[in-house]
Formats: structure tokens, C-alpha cells, sequence
């Protein structure tokens, strides 16, 4: 029995570890900061839309990033989703290649439409400036939110995991460290809800295609 | 062994099997002004849930895992303890299945409830006290109650407990403890709902007595062959009462009742419920520092 828990302590360590290597802080000029997920390679970072909201409710069109490195890198803001409180930033490393230091590699990201409630997930982000803070739970219940402008249901992950301001934008894993969805104070208005990564694929794929054909 | 290379998933998939197993068994209980509760399979065509979330005894809606909707009604509810039990028009595909023995300090518990129709909800943590008896904010006294660190969602009032394989460790409610959440444990529970089930309510006797705990000296102690700190001075013996009728005197000590040992005033309360009621039982007395057995015939008390 004590050889499960130890061996149940050493896989939670090595997720631990993979994923915190994709998480940043991203801060946009203003007091406090959320957490934001190294999505595609490239720099492609996936945070909370009112994170990079400023003062006058509109989002900042840049942003500052500490990586796990703790290499600073100002984004660019690529592309938001402010229903499902999504934004699409583009690290600017000064150097063609962006992952020269290997500190924004990609999380591994896990399909989100096979969740059940009772599994095991982790949560990683910046609660209260803490950096890298690590919280567990169960997903608590698989339920949907209404959106507040155009009244679209949108499935949501609920989860039993202690979160608070500084974990928005910061991704909810499952036991083999996949990102199942990035987590928001502000969809569904209660604490420790996430969007499912299947919704923040299409989003991120479809914020990225549609870059590629502005650039053409 | 699968489990010691990939401990974590085995556990993830433990907890889901065990969501799954005794979400079947959980139900969405629609009896009150707010928001609905949960309710837990207990016979094949008996719900039993918190008393405190029946607040109408007509249009009872449950509703179950598979989204069927059955209009149930009252087989019988005890404020005391905070149960209720239901009956349903038609039978349920699966059943909750009780733990056996006692929940242990510690265990890993999942707190589930069905208050949407959207599906399952549950909380995980440990067992974190065994207490009671206590007097409950209701008037009753409960036995024994378990709490737990696992998150009591709005509308888990009524639904299960769960160790790691599914099985009911105790009923949650909110309605015991000034809006705090308690667990009763299942025992009790579903003794209380069997009670229901038979009566339709729970039997409370009394014999008519006041009593304090009085400290018993060690030659009394030798005397009824025990060690035994304390026992119930009657202080008063009520006119025309069972006691009265048994042949109790002011100055008796009782030490045990149905052969169990009494030794302070809830311990009396407690054994003075369920079928004792209305039943000649064997009281043992100290007269005059001298053991001795009457038997009192248990009046049944009115609410």
C-alpha cells in the first residue's frame, strides 16, 4: 500500500513537471496577471480573454510573458473568442526560431469529449502571484453555460479544484498530463470551471487559418 | 501489476467506476420552491432522501439517471434525523448498495448528487470526523454522524456517500447542522428508512422520568459485575407513567436497559427508539445500592 502512494506521488510529480513547463504569465500593463498555455509551436499561447482586457474593457493588443524559463517575451495579441473567454497571443522571440531555448514547447493536448465525472485533474497556474501553483481535484460535474451575448450553450468542465484569480488562462490536465481544458472565473459566473480543449482547438485553429490567409 | 505502473490512472478510473456505479443510483428529487436536491435509490420502488428538501407532500417529482420523470409520493418522513422516504409508481433499474461496517477516519469518500438534469455531480475528500450522539439543530438526537471534506455542491442534500467502490457510507445533508453539511451514516439511515417503510414514521417512546448522570462508586460497580462510570439518577417519576407503572422510585439509578449499559440522559433517549416502543423491556435498576430488573412497558410519544 505504500509502494501505490508512493508510485501515485512520483506520476503526479512527472506531470507536474512536463506541464509547468508550458505554462506562462501573461500580464498586460495593469495590476495582477493570469496564466496562459503554450498551445502550437510557433509561440502559440492560449489564455482568458479578460486577461488581456485592459482598463476600458477592450483587450490590450499586446502582452508580456514570463515563461517557465523565466525568460520575459512581449505577445501579440492574434486573435479573441470574448464568449468563451478565449485569446490567442504569438510570443516575439527576436530570433526566427521561436523555441531556440526549448522553453515554449507545446503542452500535450488531450481530447475533451470523453470526460467522465470522478477523474483525477490537476490544475497549474498563478493564484494570487504563486507561481506554479499546483491544485487536484475530481472533474465535479460536465455541464453547459449559456453565453451572455448570443445565448449559444456551451459545454463545461467543472471541477472540485481549489482555483482563484491568477489561475485563469491556465490549463486543467488529466492523469497523463494532457490538457483537457484552460480554466476561467468567468463562463458559467462560479468558480473552478474550464473550457474544454476541444472548443479552444477549434477556436486556436480557426484564429490560425484565418492569419494565414490575411498574410497571403 | 497495471495499477503500480500507472497508479494515478488507476486511481482516476477507480473513482469513475465508482461515479458511474452509485450515480445509477442517485436521483434528482424536485420537492421544493428552490432549486431541486438528490435522493438515493433504496428499494426497488423507494427513494430515500433529506427531509428538509420535501416541502410539499403532492407533485413530488423524481426523476432518474436515464431522464424518465415519475411523479413519487410520501411513504413517510422523520424531521429528527432528517429523512424522508419515497415511493415510486414504477421500479428502478439499479439500487444503492450500503458499505459494510463502519466508515473509518480517513477513507476516501466521493460526495454525489443529482440536482440537474444534466447529469452527475460529485465531490472527492476523506472521512473527516466520527462523532455523535448530538442533539441536531431539529429537535432529535442523532446517534452518530460522519463529516467530510468533500465540497457539499448546492442540492447534494440527500444524496449519498460513497467509498471507492460505490457503496453508500452515509446520507449528506445540509439540514442538521444550521446549513452546514453532515452525513448520517447508512446504518442509521437505513434503519430510519426501514422504520418508514413499516410505519410511515418514527416510533419515539418515553417512560416519564427526570434523570441526571450520577457518578457510580466502585463497590456499586463490583455489585452489577461491570465497569460502568455512570448511571441515571431518576430525579422524578411522573404520575400514572410507564415508569411509574413499572415500579421506578425517585432515587433508582438506571445502569442498562435491554441489557445494554445507560450512562448518561441521550444514551436513554436513544435506546428509547424504534421497536422497543410499546414493547415490555428489562430495565436495570440500582435501588438502595442493590441491583435489581423491572420491566417497563415503553409508551409511544406523540409529536
Amino acid at each position: 500500500m505504500n509502494r501505490l502512494l508512493e508510485l501515485t506521488d512520483d506520476a503526479i510529480s512527472e506531470i507536474v513537471a512536463r506541464i509547468r513547463r508550458s505554462v506562462v504569465v501573461v500580464e498586460n500593463g495593469r495590476s495582477g496577471a493570469g496564466a496562459g498555455v503554450i498551445w502550437r509551436p510557433g509561440g502559440y499561447i492560449v489564455t482568458n480573454y479578460h486577461v488581456i482586457t485592459s482598463g476600458n474593457g477592450r483587450p490590450a493588443s499586446t502582452a508580456r510573458l514570463t515563461l517557465a524559463s523565466e525568460r520575459r517575451l512581449p505577445a501579440r495579441l492574434i486573435a479573441v473568442e470574448p464568449e468563451i473567454d478565449l485569446a490567442l497571443l504569438k510570443a516575439q522571440d527576436s530570433l526566427d526560431d521561436p523555441n531556440r531555448f526549448g522553453d515554449l514547447s507545446p503542452a500535450l493536448i488531450a481530447d475533451s469529449r470523453a470526460l467522465k465525472v470522478g477523474q483525477i485533474v490537476l490544475a497549474v497556474g498563478h493564484p494570487w502571484g504563486q507561481r506554479g501553483y499546483v491544485t487536484a481535484g475530481i472533474i465535479s460535474s460536465l455541464g453547459t453555460a449559456i453565453t451572455h451575448d448570443s445565448h449559444r450553450s456551451i459545454p463545461i468542465i467543472r471541477s472540485d479544484v481549489i482555483l482563484a484569480p491568477g489561475n485563469s488562462g491556465g490549463p486543467l490536465v488529466n492523469v497523463v498530463g494532457g490538457v483537457i481544458g484552460v480554466n476561467t472565473l468567468v463562463v458559467g459566473g462560479d468558480l473552478g470551471v474550464a473550457i474544454p480543449s476541444h472548443l479552444v482547438e477549434a477556436f486556436v485553429t480557426q484564429a490560425i487559418g484565418e492569419r494565414t490567409r490575411v498574410t497571403a | 501489476m497495471s495499477e503500480l505502473e500507472n497508479p494515478l490512472n488507476a486511481l482516476s478510473e477507480a473513482l469513475t467506476a465508482a461515479v458511474e456505479k452509485a450515480g445509477a443510483a442517485t436521483l434528482l428529487v424536485d420537492a421544493r420552491r428552490r432549486f431541486p436536491a438528490s435522493g438515493i435509490a433504496y428499494a426497488p420502488n423507494m427513494v430515500l432522501t433529506a427531509d428538509h428538501v420535501v416541502e410539499r407532500e403532492e407533485d413530488i417529482m423524481v426523476i432518474l439517471p436515464n431522464g424518465s420523470e415519475l411523479i413519487a409520493s410520501l411513504v413517510g418522513r422523520d424531521p429528527s434525523s432528517d429523512l424522508a422516504l419515497l415511493r415510486l409508481p414504477s421500479s428502478l433499474a439499479a439500487q444503492a448498495e450500503i458499505a459494510p461496517g463502519e466508515a473509518r477516519l480517513g477513507q476516501l469518500v466521493l460526495a454525489l448528487g443529482r440536482p440537474s438534469a444534466e447529469g452527475i455531480q460529485a465531490s472527492l475528500g476523506v472521512v473527516s470526523a466520527i462523532g455523535g450522539p448530538v442533539r441536531t439543530g431539529r429537535g432529535g438526537l442523532l446517534e452518530r454522524y460522519l463529516r467530510t471534506d468533500a465540497t457539499p455542491y448546492p442540492g447534494f442534500s440527500g444524496g449519498p456517500l460513497v467509498d471507492t467502490t460505490g457503496r453508500v457510507v452515509g446520507v449528506n445533508t445540509s439540514g442538521l447542522a444550521r446549513g452546514a453539511s453532515l452525513t448520517i451514516p447508512a446504518s442509521l439511515a437505513w434503519q430510519v428508512a426501514s422504520t418508514l417503510a413499516k410505519h410511515g414514521h418514527i416510533r419515539r417512546g418515553f417512560i416519564g422520568v427526570r434523570s441526571q448522570p450520577v457518578a457510580l462508586p466502585v463497590a456499586q460497580q463490583k455489585a452489577l459485575g461491570r465497569e460502568q462510570p455512570s448511571g441515571l439518577l431518576l430525579v422524578s417519576v411522573e404520575e400514572g407513567s410507564p415508569a411509574e407503572k413499572g415500579g421506578l422510585l425517585v432515587g433508582d439509578i438506571i445502569v442498562a436497559l435491554a441489557g445494554k449499559p445507560v450512562t448518561d440522559p441521550d444514551e436513554l433517549l436513544a435506546a428509547l427508539t424504534g421497536d422497543v416502543v410499546g414493547q415490555p423491556t428489562p430495565f436495570e435498576i440500582l435501588r438502595g445500592g442493590k441491583p435489581l430488573q423491572v420491566s417497563i412497558t415503553i409508551g409511544e410519544r406523540r409529536a
